[in-house]
């Protein structure tokens, strides 16, 4: 089977500039990544992105790590962000990582608005997909995981 | 001068606004649209000197309120921070009067090196 258009490697790249440049600036408390994909999430958002290829990037953690993730995007005490500030913060790195996942897509695609579920992951469901890659690991002993599932349709008909 | 920052994202504005602080352009005036018709509006509105804009935004995207304010010839200075940096979509920025392209995740010494020339 070949590659898939984003491997685990292209995550973890996307990942490491996100945590250098919000999560982590001091470089302290990297994503320390173990593969285990049956770890649980609490939360999770995810972006669709179609036309020349469909599928899914999926942001998933703890609530406690989207919670201390929204404090070092605000720059504040995890104690003090709201639901509201941890739901943006959610979006917005489903929006990171899937605007990059997108850059490495054939061209003529698009990338929806994030969708924010307070839920685990596991509550989601994508018909007709399947997951072609995903990066998980904990940060500061926090369950973290990306992943990215492709359309089988798609792939079907190419 | 004044500043627009366009981002669907309260949090992003916020960190748009403190890279802006780090980068040395905190003595601007700032001002905040949440989706592309309020930047649409407050670009006319508010006269700005600068709009940095969000690609993916509720309402009207990023190029399409650039392309509504061109063609109503606003001239503003106008650029995008996005997560999203495909070669056709900057080529577009581009042909639509963009002056750069800022990708996230972004650093303060991006900010310096592109805003520089703009904001002096």
């Amino acid at each position: 089977m070949s590659d898939p258009v984003v491997t685990e490697g292209d995550l973890a790249e996307m990942v490491e500039q996100v945590w250098v440049s919000y999560l982590d600036p001091e470089g302290v408390s990297p994503l320390v990544v173990h593969g285990d994909n049956k770890q649980s999430s609490e939360v999770h958002s995810t972006v669709s992105i179609t036309g020349s290829w469909h599928g899914h990037l999926v942001y998933a953690s703890s609530q406690y790590a989207a919670k201390k993730a929204a404090a070092a995007f605000l720059a504040m005490e995890p104690d003090e962000v709201s639901q509201e500030d941890i739901s943006d913060v959610l979006g917005e790195l489903a929006n990171i990582v899937g605007g990059n996942v997108k850059a490495m897509l054939p061209t003529g695609c698009f990338l929806s608005l994030p969708t924010v579920v307070l839920a685990p992951d596991t509550a989601s469901y994508y018909p007709a997909a399947e997951r072609i890659s995903g990066l998980y690991g904990s940060w500061e002993g926090e369950p973290v995981s990306i992943s990215v599932w492709q359309s089988m349709k798609q792939e079907a008909s190419a | 001068m004044k500043i627009l920052i366009a981002d669907d994202s309260r949090v992003m504005r916020q960190i748009v606004t403190r890279t802006l602080r780090q980068a040395g352009f905190g003595d601007h005036e700032l001002i905040e649209a949440a989706d592309g018709q309020q930047a649409v509006d407050l670009a006319v509105a508010e006269k700005p000197d600068l709009v940095i804009s969000d690609w993916n935004m509720p309402e009207l995207t990023g190029i399409e309120v650039l392309r509504k304010l061109r063609a109503a010839g606003n001239d503003v200075k106008f650029g995008f921070v996005t997560s999203e940096c495909t070669a056709e979509m900057q080529q577009a920025a581009e042909a639509a009067g963009s002056a750069f392209f800022i990708v996230k995740p972004f650093t303060a010494e991006r900010f310096d090196e592109v805003l520089s020339p703009i904001l002096g």
